[in-house]
């Protein structure tokens, strides 16, 4: 598997997108490939890159996704690491008591003997030094935590304008309710008494004495509008003389990494609370099923479910074709293929889409539903209504896979075995007997297999065309995971992939 | 106690302004974005980083859209979009195109649970709890104006032009390779970073003597800069006249009276009668256009000066009127996010947003401009 180029075999997923073996999960439930396009993201846990604590999502929300001890510098966007530094302290307080206590403490040497030192720290860039000295944040006396955040200079017209509008709304609301509570016809078939005699409720109420009944409405707070003014800034005169230094004004990335204020001079920057990272678990649209869910703890890069399609899908790779590409003329591509699984494959490579393929999806499904089985059983996400979500399952947005294929296969006459992995067979010496073998396979070795397959790129194509050849593979597999208490025993299914391979490019014509 | 009482609300609805260089995001009821990000996708299949609106076919913009916001959820704001509220601040003249697919993406790629749509020019006003006011945004691509009177949007005033800092970019760069600067250096990055730090909006008096040059000594020109350009290893000298001569694009004088004043004083003209000094006297720039340097003094006084001296408008402005001009809270570029902000805290979000089910009933985004969607009673 070749991560620092593009795999040049996609598999086309269940959604219809193409995307190399890598980048795709198979459902073992549904039996289906997804890819990150198909399938529901969801949060798993928030955490610190810098300190990789964990932070509750709660926690988190309160204290707007920042790390609250970690930041970023707001010069380079690196994060800033804490420094210390001792300086002597002058004991203010203490010299009045010596002068106090009078002759018996100065004649002894030990003030001047141990000049006291406290430890201060500063926050400082290794990356641009930049420090929080040069914007004239003072030392703090302990590493994290009493650091001063930037307020934000207009929150508190912010708060009036919220909760003016809060209410204007609300106000909104109450008279549309009572317009409504008007409008809407008697419920009593007979006109009421008091209706006849102009007495209305509220009337009587008053009469006998009782306050009024309606709620009282809700009166807008005042708020002061803003004012306009003919009055505005002037552009500063000095700008048309001064030179300017680039260095003290700041870019427009510096500027956006501190929305609140947008400085544009460079000392008015201050260290930015660092952004907490987010841990991922994948859940299939159609069943589900968590695909991916990792480990809690940020510092472990293991998961939890791993369904990953290179586990379970047999890889093929591309080899080499035999003969330089040309249009029309037949010609043989070299494919590996290796089987991930603990069972035996038998896999053959088709034209069209295999028939007896149609495995019955929907009883499969039927079979393997959930029954708020264990897999993603933590107590906690069911009572805070994942199994409610899980009713409106979001529709899947299936599209046609593209056709990339210009190029003809020629199906493989028969299909084979493709053995189960064994990782002690490694190193076994190699003491199969040749057993007849089909024509197309090259070479066989454990769960991998080189097979030899014939196409001939379309006829049409010119010098410099990609080639593609697409074709379905068909390979059963065995699922080990079936919740049905009745059926105990792996179910083999008949699974197909299409895949499409970028053979290379069509050869320059030769002289010939 | 605010960590029970944020523990026990309602999730904050997501608001977000995305516009064509950047996009704005963050939470409701809060008074600053948390990210200000370009509105760019990275390419999952060539990791080229390109931006959001440029597209051929419906589905590749749908991709794109999803992809984006995919990594607004999960890189920036950390939150599952699912079950969410909305608010998107729109422009009003916005494409459909790009309304219904992000609608697409919102609602059946991320499940989203209501999506409210807020015209970008009548909710900047609302954070300053007026209710008139002539509303001029300097954005990337466009500039537009909307007059908006009592809070109700005047649509057959409303005036745009094609000078925002995407223009003011090409105007930097075209002086600049006058000068014998290489094109390449100057990518869209260094031409915006230029741009925001050694430029300005020259002052009316010396514009008008830069303009007039023949017969007087034009006034000395601002100390010119040397900028180091750090990907192409060069060092290229801004003249000052560059520095104080690429705004003159938005005042330009020409035939087709086109300029930002001559669009501010007719989108007042096609206005009635009764509103026009209340809007001459509530003008209200926004947009991260807005916040070069010299820019509202310039634009006064032009305004004053065609007043006073153009005939056309000598004729129709009437009295003594003086310009005046709302100082909005927080910076310019996210003023129209704010008031998204502020729309999401309150009530409406419950009574006026597009809800899911309703917009899975026909899949469609309810459009002021769509005849079936206006029709009194359904």
């Amino acid at each position: 598997m070749s991560f620092m180029q593009p795999s040049p075999v996609k598999y086309a997923c269940s959604c219809g997108i193409l995307n190399p073996i890598n980048k795709l999960f198979f459902c073992r439930h549904c039996p289906k490939l997804r890819c990150g396009f198909c399938v529901c993201h969801e949060i798993e846990s928030h955490f610190c890159s810098n300190c990789l604590e964990n932070i509750p999502s709660s926690e988190a929300r309160h204290k707007k996704n920042c790390c609250a001890n970690c930041f970023d510098c707001p010069c380079c966007q690196h994060t800033l690491s804490a420094r210390a530094t001792t300086v002597p302290v002058v004991r203010k307080p203490e010299e009045p008591k010596d002068g106090e206590s009078g002759a018996e403490a100065t004649p002894s040497p030990k003030p001047s003997a141990m000049p006291t030192t406290k430890k201060m720290y500063y926050l400082s860039c290794l990356s641009c030094r930049w420090t929080t000295r040069d914007v004239g944040i003072p030392d703090q006396g302990v590493a994290t935590g009493t650091w001063p955040d930037n307020e934000c200079l207009y929150q508190a017209r912010f708060n009036t304008l919220m909760e003016y509008y809060q209410s204007v709304v609300l106000q909104d609301k109450q008279e549309k309710q009572e317009f409504l509570r008007r409008k809407t016809p008697k419920q009593h078939k007979f006109p009421s008494l008091t209706d006849r005699t102009g007495l209305t409720v509220s009337l009587i109420r008053r009469q006998i004495g009782w306050t009024e009944k309606s709620v009282p409405k809700t009166k807008p707070i005042n708020i002061a509008p803003a004012e306009a003014s003919a009055e505005v800034e002037p552009l500063p005169e000095d700008i048309f003389t001064q030179p300017i230094n680039l260095r003290n004004i700041t870019t427009v990335a510096q500027r956006h990494s501190q929305p609140a204020d947008q400085p544009t001079a460079v000392n008015k920057l201050y260290p930015q609370r660092r952004s907490l990272w987010i841990k991922r678990s994948l859940r299939c649209r159609q069943c589900e099923h968590n695909l991916i869910k990792p480990e809690y703890h940020p510092t472990s890069i293991k998961y939890r479910i791993q369904l990953f399609a290179s586990y379970h899908v047999p890889e093929v790779i591309m080899v080499r074709c035999e003969q330089p590409l040309q249009p029309g003329q037949s010609n043989a591509i070299l494919l590996k293929l290796a089987n991930p699984t603990m069972y035996d494959m038998t896999i053959s490579i088709l034209e069209a889409v295999p028939e007896d393929a149609q495995i019955n999806t929907d009883a499969f499904q039927q079979a393997c539903r959930i029954k708020e089985e264990a897999i993603t059983s933590s107590p906690l996400l069911k009572t805070t209504g994942v199994t409610l979500a899980r009713q409106n399952s979001t529709r899947e947005v299936k599209r046609e896979v593209r056709e990339l294929a210009n190029a003809s296969i020629v199906p493989l006459e028969s299909p084979f075995v493709l053995s189960q992995r064994d990782d002690s067979k490694e190193f076994d010496e190699d003491v199969q007997a040749p057993i007849e073998e089909p024509k197309f396979i090259v070479w066989r070795k454990g769960n991998k297999v080189l097979i030899r397959l014939q196409f001939s790129p379309a006829a049409d194509l010119q010098p410099g065309n990609k080639v593609t050849l697409g074709f379905y593979m068909q390979y059963t597999y065995v699922n080990t995971v079936s919740n049905t208490p009745d059926k105990k025993d792996p179910t083999t299914h008949a699974l197909y992939s299409r895949i499409f391979i970028e053979a290379g490019e069509i050869a320059p014509q030769t002289a010939n | 106690m605010p960590l029970y009482e944020s523990v026990m609300q309602e999730k904050p609805p997501i608001v977000l302004d995305i516009g064509t260089a950047y996009t704005k995001l963050g939470f409701a009821a809060e008074a600053y974005p948390r990210k200000i990000i370009p509105t760019t996708v990275v390419l999952t299949t060539t990791g080229v980083t390109k931006r959001l609106f440029d597209y051929v076919g419906t589905e590749q913009l749908y991709d794109q859209i999803v992809d984006f916001l995919q990594t607004i959820f999960f890189k920036h704001l950390l939150v599952s979009p699912k079950e969410r509220k909305f608010v998107i601040v729109e422009n009003i003249f916005g494409q459909t195109i790009i309304r219904e697919t992000l609608a697409r993406a919102l609602f059946i790629h991320f499940d989203v649970s209501s999506v409210l749509f807020v015209p970008a020019h009548l909710i900047a006003l609302s954070t300053l709890a007026v209710p008139t006011g002539l509303v001029v945004d300097i954005g990337y691509s466009e500039t537009t104006i909307m007059p908006v009177f009592s809070g109700v949007q005047i649509l057959s005033a409303f005036k745009d032009h094609s000078y925002g800092s995407c223009a003011v970019h090409d105007e930097i760069r075209r002086q600049l390779v006058a000068t014998g600067v290489k094109e390449p250096l100057l990518t869209s990055s260094v031409l915006e970073d230029i741009k925001i730090r050694t430029c300005f909006v020259n002052s009316y008096e010396r514009a008008q003597a830069r303009a007039s040059s023949d017969q007087t000594q034009p006034p000395p020109p601002p100390p010119s800069v040397d900028y180091a350009i750090c990907d192409g290893d060069a060092v290229i000298s801004i003249p000052g006249t560059v520095r104080e001569s690429v705004y003159e694009l938005m005042f330009e004088q020409n035939n087709e009276r086109d300029s930002l004043p001559h669009l501010i004083l007719r989108a007042i003209l096609d206005c009635s009668m009764d509103v026009r000094r209340a809007l001459i006297e509530s003008i209200f720039v926004i947009g991260g256009g807005a916040m070069v340097l010299g820019l509202l003094p310039r634009l006064k006084q032009e305004l004053q000066q065609l007043l006073a001296n153009d005939s056309y408008y000598r004729e129709r402005f009437h009295g003594e009127l003086q310009f005046k001009f709302y100082n909005s809270i927080g910076k310019q570029n996210f003023t129209a996010w704010l008031g998204g902000a502020l729309c999401g805290a309150t009530d409406l979000i419950q009574t006026r947003s597009l809800s899911k089910e309703s917009y899975l009933r026909n899949e469609h985004v309810p459009d002021w401009s769509n005849l079936c969607d206006n029709r009194h009673g359904g």
